[in-house]
């Protein structure tokens, strides 16, 4: 269903992703993990054009687009048919909960209102924030604002929905909140790919894990073979120093 | 101080107002135009054209108005000739307009292009990664987030063109100043101060209307929108708890 082919890119003369292959099928949820600055964030991104790769392909369900030629009209194209949900949650600062919901499937998708609405209803219920429809993001705490931002991203139905650390910039008495959502949404069956620190989450509702590390893909594999069988040295490393960290953080 | 001579002079001096008011809305209108343009071209960072972008804002910041309106008033029309264009008749009144908008269009920029980089890149790319157009995106998101920042500059911005508007009078206009000098003039320049004091006085009045205006914009920014509902929510929870208050004293009684 995505398919990236052989993709790269540089900041400033300095290769980030050096030629990364992935297949995501429909329904998956792909974890993506790797030490800090490895091009998590950056190969997500790449996914919805935030960025500008230098080579590379895309397949996303019947949309094949080669990066060098990439048009204007096929980013949006691309972005229409995915959906983000930022480590920073990025709400609109000037909607309310409910019209950062509904506003871009009227725009975008040139829904009827009251049809925007019900959706918006539905969604925004179960992320479990009915009561807080007028309310303007910064009257809400992070955890209730990545919860809407996920409510806002599954109102447009996406093929394909990419989380980037989501729970990273949370306190930790929230982070329980936004994970069960997460997971719900993956058990709805939404394709998704994600990037996070929390390995036992990925662990647990992942159908497939991508370890990553200084630009490439080292190695990929259901979280079973990842998470224990493994004889990656990088890979058991990486994984070993997180356990390590954790008990330690414990 | 003769507020009969006050009264007298008072209508004979507002009849000039149309043309004052007609400079400052076209120039703030336009002005504005320029400077979102600018502001635009600026933020897009064009190679050949930042450099003489920043030539031209930085030369509009230096010079005084009214020796920029001595350039263009007597200058352009060398210009032009120089190009073979017959531009004499330049008038005075478009004179001074082009002044104010090509002062504007640098002012007015220094006051968007901060409001414009105070909203975050993540309103950017939350609106991109849903499939905004980017014409959509700044309409809806951006502007409305730029509005909060740029009014109180805005609004100064105002004040200060209705200022420079008191110059025009020095290329000939017969605006508020103009009339006021032609009225010192056939008086042999007795009762200068109660001239001058209707001027302020005109002048002051002119300006609460610009406060107005760019109050009520301001009262239609989100922040304003959030405010009202949070000083609204403590006021009704005020009373609430002042009925609730009473409902127990009743009860008591
Ligand atoms: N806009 C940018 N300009 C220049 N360099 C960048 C930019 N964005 C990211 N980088 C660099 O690219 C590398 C990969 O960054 P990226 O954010 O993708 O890492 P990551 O794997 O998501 O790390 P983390 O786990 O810390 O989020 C880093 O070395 C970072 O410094
Ligand atoms: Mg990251």
């Amino acid at each position: 269903m995505l398919a990236i082919r052989d993709l790269h890119l540089s900041f400033n003369g300095n290769e980030i992703l050096k030629g990364i292959d992935l297949t995501v099928n429909k329904g998956d949820v792909v974890t993506l993990i790797g030490p800090s600055g490895t091009g998590k964030t950056t190969l997500l991104r790449c996914i919805n054009c935030l960025e500008n790769p230098s080579k590379g392909e895309i397949t996303l369900s019947d949309l094949q687009l080669n990066y060098e030629t990439i048009s204007k009209k096929d980013i949006l194209k691309l972005r229409r048919k995915t959906a983000m949900v930022f480590q920073q949650f990025n709400l609109f600062k000037n909607k309310t909960v409910l019209e950062n919901v509904m506003e871009a499937q009227i725009i975008v998708q040139g829904k009827k209102k009251e049809e925007a609405y019900k959706k918006s209803i539905e969604e925004l219920e179960k992320v479990g924030l009915l009561d807080k429809l007028e309310s303007y993001p910064s009257e809400l705490s992070g955890g209730q604002q990545q919860r809407v931002s996920i409510a806002r991203a599954l109102a447009l139905e996406p093929e394909l929905i990419l989380f980037d650390e989501p729970t990273s910039s949370l306190d930790p008495e929230l982070v329980g909140e936004v994970l069960r959502v997460i997971e719900n949404v993956a058990r709805s069956g939404v394709t998704i790919v994600l990037v996070t620190h929390e390995m036992s989450f990925a662990q647990s509702i992942s159908t497939k894990i991508v370890f990553m590390d200084k630009g490439v893909i080292v190695e990929e594999g259901s979280p079973q073979f990842i998470f224990e069988d493994s004889n990656n040295e990088r890979t058991k490393a990486f994984l070993n120093h997180f356990k390590s960290n954790q008990t330690v953080g414990v | 101080m003769d507020i009969g001579y006050m009264i007298e002079i008072f209508p004979k001096l507002i009849s000039t107002l149309p043309i004052s008011l007609l400079i400052i809305l076209t120039s703030s209108i336009l002005g504005l135009m320029l400077s979102i343009v600018i502001t635009a071209l600026r933020i897009k960072r064009i190679k050949f054209l930042s450099p003489i972008l920043e030539a031209y804002i930085s030369f509009m910041r230096s010079i005084p108005i009214l020796l920029l309106l001595f350039l263009v008033y007597y200058g352009l029309p060398v210009f032009f000739s120089l190009l073979n264009l017959n531009m004499n008749d330049l008038s005075a009144i478009v004179s001074a307009m082009i002044t104010l908008i090509i002062f504007n269009g640098a002012y007015l920029s220094e006051i968007l292009r901060p409001a414009y980089l105070a909203v975050e890149k993540g309103q950017h790319e939350a609106a991109d990664s849903l499939g905004y157009t980017s014409f959509t995106k700044i309409r809806k998101f951006i502007i409305p987030q730029m509005a909060p920042v740029a009014l109180p500059g805005l609004g100064n911005a105002v004040i200060y063109l209705i200022h420079d508007t008191s110059l025009v009078f020095t290329i000939g206009i017969v605006d508020i100043m103009g009339k006021a000098n032609l009225i010192m003039a056939n008086s042999y320049g007795e009762n200068k101060v109660e001239v001058f004091l209707t001027i302020a006085i005109i002048y002051w009045m002119v300006c609460l209307l610009s406060d107005r205006f760019i109050k009520l914009c301001e009262n239609h920014t989100y922040l304003r929108k959030i405010e009202n509902k949070r000083a609204f929510n403590s006021q009704s929870l005020k009373l609430h708890q002042k009925f609730t208050k009473r409902n127990i004293k009743s009860n008591l009684d």
